[in-house]
């Protein structure tokens, strides 16, 4: 038997005459992490799908365990040891952590009737495969996100696993439980298993994995050792071209700051918390989960009603009590989760883009022409280069990256004063990340007063021309100019 | 761990559900003298249950699988008149009802079978869907059969066992009261209903596509098939409802169900089923199914106006629809 326990050769498959896969070519070893690297819609999912049995490639072979395998159903590749843990989970919120668990190999068993003590020692067995404890009578539903993968891998591990496959598990994750999840990945590694980790996150390839295998636009662009590549080459076969961390410099401050905020305070959020924003200035807000910073920034908003403290904008002072009254002042928010919170994804791009300038798009009798909703959305498709071809298709199809520029371009296509961007490139992959950075420094040296809120610190360092560090509801610390890094801003949290 | 298993169970709804059923019983023997507790008025509601029971049990397990179904007023509907024309038509005036019976669930199958082939080979919305069979089914009784009222011509075996009763019990005040056979079918619904939910991989199948339809595809059920049957066995547990509907009320009236839905499925909503599928006990629908049958019986006891009855539906729909909305919340969160 080759070292290599799944080997794909020359795979193509293509929907309606449109090739998605162009000669794919990678090996997996046992006992080895081997990481899916690559932008969104490059194909990664559908190279998953082949491997799992759900699509059947066009041409190309795909050997597992020096077997050449020519179709497989989906239930032929768990039966051969191929797992597939989906982003989503695939769990079942409304059953117990023990039903999820054994839900599945009843299934498979063809059983008819439920056995509850089978099911118990069938979730004690999986539980057990990783030294992992839980509740078994609770509801999934109430776990949480790191706490649902466990029981994900778990189930996973019931059908002797030889290959996992991982979707983008760390999307909804905080730093401490990728951690926690990183060490599950080594245990199950070190026990022969091998792992297929799909991400777009540099940090996290670098960190576990052993192989690396780089797609872009349905081809593979590198397949080897994770060590023989630099980030830089890293990212540059992900998106096809140089990129270079443009630091950004503010070039017109102005002398008077546009929003001063003193001593402000939320019960239990955060404190006596007060700093000035300038126009033309990005300033950053850091600090770890919990530490206040996003409730802060929910305050400017008016969804947050702080007790004490002053906000004053523009020399007046101000209380901001509804989203609706931060409009007025000119203060547009984009919230962390847009997929929820800032997007409708089943309307057209051009409805989500003129979403809250439609006053200013109405005649007279309040009455709106789509020519001039399609004219003005377009506008900003050519100014953010959202890809796209057409601005009436619905929010859903856009990638992540897109999807941000849309969010971004429904705020700036009202006259702005302050705009608070709260984790503006979470879940973008690394190219949408870049144009999106660009834009902000474009917007801040047209005389805009942008605050990011974020957590990613080499997103701070790079973006900001001042950075504040929020500690457990408190500003612990302020830098500007050079004084901003990554060392300086941790020294400060830890 | 005793800690956490009672804190599991104040969480459920059917808990609360009960507890509310019990207070609302004491405040109601207490505000009508003592009256709801007598033993004629525990048979007169036990067995006002039995129909809208029966019919909850139908509407619970299609909402554990995340549906919603419109139409299985009007499956009963046709099903029984349709059964008891037939059997008048044919002159079995002496004939036991079991021939009827048979015939109803039979067509109710055939009716379901529509239903279950429309939901599960075009992945449509349950309610639209049963929205437009449940019109078409009293369209076909009403126009294309042209079924008429039944009442003095019902066959002789119906009027029996309809009559036919396991127990009698008196008042203090005389008052006779006595107990229908067709509690049984009822309590043997109530069981099988449970025992399918809970002890079959196919109730555990309705309570996974609930949860999650895309997640019980990958994890190997055949959705389409299980939603096909689970239609399939409402259709059919419909049409047999519908005949005990019949041998009760001694008549057979093609329209006389017509918008019980209405009623029906707010209580199981209230039992603790959620309108976004997956959650819903056997208990909590019985409770709940207990809470509305006793107030609106009881309502003339305490000396309320019967018309307050819509009122009292109104905020139990209200009540249930919030109350699942918010569990739905929590739970996504």
């Amino acid at each position: 038997m080759s070292e290599y326990l799944l080997e794909m050769t020359e795979i193509c498959k293509s929907f309606a005459g449109v090739p998605a896969l162009e000669h794919v070519n990678f090996k997996v070893r046992s006992g080895k992490v081997m990481c899916l690297a690559g932008e969104n819609g490059c194909g990664k999912s559908t190279l998953v799908k082949i491997i799992s049995g759900v699509y059947s490639k066009d041409e190309g072979e795909v050997v597992f365990e020096g077997k050449p395998i020519a179709k497989i159903t989906p239930a032929e590749a768990t039966k051969l040891g191929i797992q597939v843990i989906y982003q989503d989970l695939s769990i079942f919120p409304n059953l117990t952590v023990m039903e999820n668990l054994a839900i599945n190999s009843e299934i498979t068993a063809g059983k008819k009737l439920v056995n509850r003590r089978q099911w118990e020692a069938t979730a004690k067995e999986a539980l057990s495969k990783i030294g992992y404890h839980i509740d078994l009578h609770a509801k999934m539903g109430e776990l949480s996100v790191a706490d649902k993968q466990l029981v994900a891998i778990c189930r996973a591990l019931l059908f002797d696993a030889k290959l996992i496959i991982m979707d983008e598990p760390t999307t909804a994750l905080t730093k401490k439980e990728v951690d926690a999840l990183f060490k599950t990945v080594c245990q199950l590694r070190d026990s022969g298993i091998a792992i297929m980790f799909i991400s777009h996150k540099t940090e996290e390839i670098f960190e576990i994995s052993d192989d690396v295998c780089i797609m872009r636009n349905g081809k593979n662009v590198y397949a080897g050792p994770t060590s023989e590549l630099t980030p830089k080459d890293f990212t540059y076969y992900m998106t096809g071209r140089e990129l270079t961390d443009d630091h950004f410099v503010a070039k017109n401050i102005s002398k008077e700051p546009v929003l001063k905020v003193e001593h402000l305070s939320l019960k239990n959020k955060f404190e006596d918390v007060s700093f000035e924003l300038r126009k033309g200035e990005i300033l950053g807000i850091t600090g770890l989960l919990g530490s206040g910073r996003t409730e802060l920034a929910l305050s400017l908003f008016g969804l947050e009603r702080p007790k004490k403290g002053t906000i004053t904008l523009n020399g007046k002072q101000v209380k901001i009590t509804s989203p609706i009254m931060a409009q007025k002042l000119k203060i547009g928010y984009v919230p962390e989760d847009r997929l929820t919170e800032g997007l409708c994804l089943q309307q057209s791009i051009a409805d989500n883009i003129t979403l809250s300038s439609l006053k200013r798009l109405s005649n007279s009798f309040g009455l709106l022409k789509h020519q001039d909703i399609i004219d003005d959305a377009s506008i900003w498709k050519e100014k953010f280069s959202i890809a796209t071809n057409d601005v009436n298709k619905f929010a859903s199809t856009l990638s992540g990256g897109n999807q941000q520029k849309i969010v971004l371009s429904k705020w700036l296509s009202n006259d702005l004063d302050v705009l608070i961007l709260n984790g503006p490139t979470v879940g973008v992959d690394v190219g949408a990340k870049q144009d999106i950075h660009a834009l902000v420094h474009q917007l801040a040296n047209d005389g805009l007063a942008v605050i990011i809120i974020s957590d990613d610190l080499s997103e701070v360092v790079i973006n900001c021309s001042r950075v504040v560090v929020m500690k457990e509801g408190k500003i612990v610390g302020e830098m500007t100019g050079d004084k901003i890094s990554e060392d300086n801003i941790l020294e400060i949290i830890r | 761990m005793n800690n956490a298993m009672i804190k599991r169970t104040t969480k459920r709804t059917e808990y609360w559900i009960f507890l509310v059923l019990i207070i609302m019983c004491v405040a109601i023997q207490i505000a009508s003298g003592g009256q709801l507790l007598e033993s004629s008025t525990v048979v007169t509601i036990l067995r006002s249950m039995v129909v809208d029971g029966m019919f909850a049990m139908v509407c619970l397990i299609v909402m554990v699988s995340g549906g919603f179904d419109l139409s299985f007023p009007a499956v009963a509907a046709l099903a029984y008149s349709l059964s008891t024309t037939i059997c008048v038509n044919m002159g079995w005036s002496e004939t036991n009802a079991w021939a009827g019976f048979i015939m109803a669930i039979v067509i109710g199958a055939v009716l379901g079978m529509l239903n279950g082939w429309i939901i599960s080979n075009f992945k449509l919305n349950t309610m639209i869907v049963t929205l437009a069979t449940q019109t078409l089914f009293i369209g076909i009784s009403m126009g294309l059969l042209e079924l008429k009222e039944i009442t003095s011509k019902l066959p002789l075996g119906f009027r029996t066992f309809g009559e036919s009763y396991l127990f009698e019990v008196k008042s203090s005040a005389g008052l006779r009261s006595t107990m229908t056979t067709m509690f049984i079918p009822f309590v043997i619904i109530c069981i099988i209903t449970s025992l399918v939910l809970n002890r079959t991989m196919f109730g555990r199948a309705l309570y996974a596509i609930g949860g999650n339809e895309t997640s019980a595809e990958r994890a190997g059920y055949n959705v389409k098939r299980v939603k096909f049957w689970l239609y399939v066995a409402v259709g059919a547990t419909c049409g047999f409802i519908g005949m005990v509907r019949v041998c009760m009320a001694r008549q057979s009236i093609p329209k006389a169900l017509v918008g019980q839905e209405m009623t029906i499925i707010p209580a199981v909503i209230l039992g603790g089923a959620s309108i976004f599928g997956g959650e819903g006990t056997v208990f909590g629908t019985i409770c709940a199914v207990g809470i509305i049958t006793v107030v609106s019986n009881s309502m003339l006891l305490i000396g309320i106006d019967s018309y307050w009855q819509d009122f009292f539906n109104g905020i139990v729909i209200l009540v249930g629809v919030t109350v699942s909305a918010i569990q739905a919340k929590r739970r996504n969160k």
